[in-house]
């Protein structure tokens, strides 16, 4: 198994093991329904900011064209901008802001960044296709 | 995060990083832009990828180096770019002295 597959097991298995803790927490009255509602979505923030920031960092592969490698830099640096940006608002938003605010706000700044990622690489991916591929210049 | 620290503190090895957000480039395109030795250069080079900043891929004799930047990297990169840190300190890095 490679370790970003561990990783990524590890870091599933500590969300579910906070949520399970939240639920005791929760049922033992030791904090509010609400108090566990934002701590768990707080720690989803959080989560995206830490995925989204490692994202630029996920190159792999012999550089293909120029053309080709500046718009993949560029697509995962919009993506892991956006997305950190988002996870931290998320995280912010359910640390301080009133339930009626942190609610649709989070759900707002993910959505735009995902829709950003997504119509980025999109853009990208149409932009690299249109040219042909020439391998990089030795 | 020491090594990126230390990687993010020389100037030219920021000026690399900027150079490297263009496009991918090889050792050779890369050293043609500074006044300084290529074995410096390949010290500067060794010194980002440690800091695993860059990614070197060798094909043949040539290296071509690819930019890897975290979010909080590319973030500490700006800000030190922009407040010019290790600019009045390490002005320019002499010959065999990459750091």
């Amino acid at each position: 198994m490679s370790p970003r597959i561990t990783t990524a097991i590890a870091i599933a298995l500590l969300f579910l093991a906070a949520a399970a803790g939240l639920r005791y927490a929760e049922g033992a009255g030791l904090i509010g329904a609400d108090g566990a509602r934002r701590a768990l979505q707080i720690l989803i923030g959080l989560g995206l900011a830490g995925y989204a920031n490692l994202m630029p960092k996920r190159i792999s592969g012999a550089p293909r064209s120029p053309l080709v490698e500046r718009r993949t830099q560029a697509a995962l640096r919009v993506g892991g901008w956006s997305l950190t940006l988002a996870g931290l608002t998320q995280a912010g938003l359910w640390a301080f802001a009133p339930l009626a605010v942190a609610d649709p706000g989070s759900m707002i700044a993910v959505a735009s960044a995902l829709a950003l990622t997504l119509g980025y690489a999109l853009w990208a991916f149409a932009a690299c296709r249109r040219v042909p591929d020439v391998p990089t210049a030795r | 995060m020491n090594k990126v620290f230390k990687a993010l503190a020389d100037p030219t090895r920021r000026r690399v990083l900027e150079l490297l957000r263009q496009r991918p480039m090889t050792a050779g395109e890369l050293s043609e832009q500074f006044a300084v030795s290529r074995p410096t250069m390949s010290a500067h080079f060794n010194v980002l990828r440690e800091a695993d900043l860059i990614d070197a891929h060798k094909q043949g004799t040539t290296i071509t180096y690819r930019l890897k930047l975290s979010v909080l990297e590319d973030a500490l990169l700006g800000f030190s770019q922009t407040f010019g840190i290790g600019n009045i300190a390490a002005p320019r890095p002499s010959k065999g002295d990459p750091s």
